[in-house]
């Protein structure tokens, strides 16, 4: 570390001058300790735009938008085709915040980025999830537990953390998974919840084609759980599972 | 209907080709995300934060750059114009033009759909007792730096004036701020799987 990386916060809000700026950018290019302590401010300072109370917008916003672009500010209407890049979400969500936070908030910044791009994923307990839990005032929601899952038998290599969280009266279970083997055609990844011997569904879920997955359970008010397990099956409509077990908290 | 099914990535690449109902789309999607911050850097002025949110859209709407999926995922960065454009607006006269250049091909984009649901509500709900906790690990006057500089968008000169300290003090107490926010965002974050 030399005296150029001190400019780094400066350079991070904008605040050296033309001439400083480019010093410090030349510096940057090789300087691996400012590039590493740049990109983790930058995610910090992101941060920060999230301590915002939600306020209800007007109804009439919308109209006064596009009135304001459209009316007083035209310009012309043209349409064309576009091709979109598909990429593996939760990589990208991974490589904005893994650099920045230790392991487990890796994991929950994973599920905070998930909630706040509304990652709409494939699986029907989130689409319940979100009916259910459509609450005005939301209360403080909190982590109330963590559990890490194991992969064994063909899914040895994967892993994973479950965490459940509080808001209010309703409990969410979020899951999340890395380095799960591709699943095949009708193929699914089951959730189970173990008490006492018997099991509950928590849904089912398709890694994507990294291997990741993620997967969100309300948890009904009665249950608890004293494990989780997944297995793999062959049809996504089983109530007891059928296929062996390729996961589970240790 | 077509246009909720569109990813934001695709929404963008519309906007980009000057298709409107994409633009409405995107509107549904973070007009709440984007109001509710206007409105804190507003301080609560209705008529300041519809100013600000109008101007966001238009911007977005003008943007030139063709996308171009790269960094940076589609709420910070439209958090990051929005708060560029509400301290430009609201601190004219102090603000120098382009604070912080952002293109669109800055931006990561994350393949997702749906804007407002409930895992939205409880992660910004976590994420913002997160923050508060951080700073709460911040000296009164660390903390009055932050509000100065990031939510009322002084300039550190002029934060050294309001604070009556040195320009240096204040580049100090900077460094040590952030230093310590992110700290906490490392470690005490990571502390929570021993604390069950
Ligand atoms: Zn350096």
């Amino acid at each position: 570390m030399e005296n150029k990386c001190e400019n780094l916060s400066l350079y991070m809000i904008n605040e050296l001058t033309a001439l400083e700026k480019e010093e410090f950018e030349r510096h940057l290019k090789t300087c691996t300790h400012c590039q590493h302590e740049l990109e983790s401010l930058q995610g910090l300072w992101q941060t920060l735009s999230y301590e915002v109370e939600e306020v209800d917008v007007p109804e009439t916003l919308k109209a006064d938008v596009m009135n304001f672009i459209f009316e007083e500010n035209e310009a012309p209407q043209q349409e064309q085709k576009v091709k979109p890049t598909k990429k593996g979400f939760i990589d990208l969500i991974k490589l904005n915040f893994k650099k920045h936070f230790s392991p487990l908030s890796t994991a929950v910044a994973v599920v905070l980025v998930i909630g706040l791009v509304g990652l709409f994923w494939n699986n029907l307990q989130l689409k319940e999830t979100i009916t259910v839990l459509e609450t005005k005032e939301a209360d403080p929601s909190q982590i109330v537990s963590t559990h890490i899952l194991k992969g064994q038998g063909l899914a040895a290599s994967a892993n994973g953390n479950a965490y459940l969280i509080q808001e209010g009266s309703t409990t969410n279970l979020v899951i999340e998974l890395n380095n799960m083997p591709r699943t095949k055609d009708e193929e699914v990844y089951q959730v189970w919840l173990l008490k006492n011997g018997t099991r509950q569904n928590a849904g089912t879920l398709k890694p994507d084609q990294n291997g990741n997955g993620l997967i969100t359970y309300r948890l009904p008010q009665s249950l608890s759980f004293d494990a989780i397990g997944i297995t793999l099956e062959l049809n996504p409509n089983n109530t007891q599972p059928q296929g062996q077990k390729v996961m589970g908290t240790s | 209907m077509a246009m909720k099914s569109k990813t934001d990535e695709e929404l963008i690449g519309l906007i980009v080709q000057k298709h409107r109902p994409a633009l409405e789309e995107l509107y549904d999607r973070y007009a709440k995300l984007i109001y509710s911050f206007s409105y804190k850097i507003a301080k609560g002025d209705t008529d300041k934060t519809k100013e600000i949110v109008q101007h966001v859209f238009l911007r977005l709407w003008t943007t030139k750059s063709t996308y171009n999926p790269a960094k940076g995922q589609l709420a910070n960065w439209l958090l990051t114009i929005t708060r560029n454009i509400a301290i430009d607006l609201i601190r004219k006269e102090q603000k120098h033009n382009g604070t912080i250049p952002l293109e669109l091909d800055d931006m990561l984009h994350i393949q997702g759909q749906q804007s407002e649901d409930v895992l939205q509500q409880v992660s910004r709900n976590l994420l913002k007792q997160q923050i508060q906790e951080a700073k709460r690990h911040l000296s009164e006057p660390q903390q009055r730096l932050i509000n100065l500089l990031y939510w009322e968008g002084y300039s550190l000169s002029e934060i050294a004036e309001i604070e009556k300290k040195p320009l240096g003090t204040i580049k100090s107490r900077l460094h040590q701020t952030l230093k310590k926010l992110r700290n906490y965002f490392n470690e005490e974050t990571g502390g929570v799987r021993h604390g069950k």
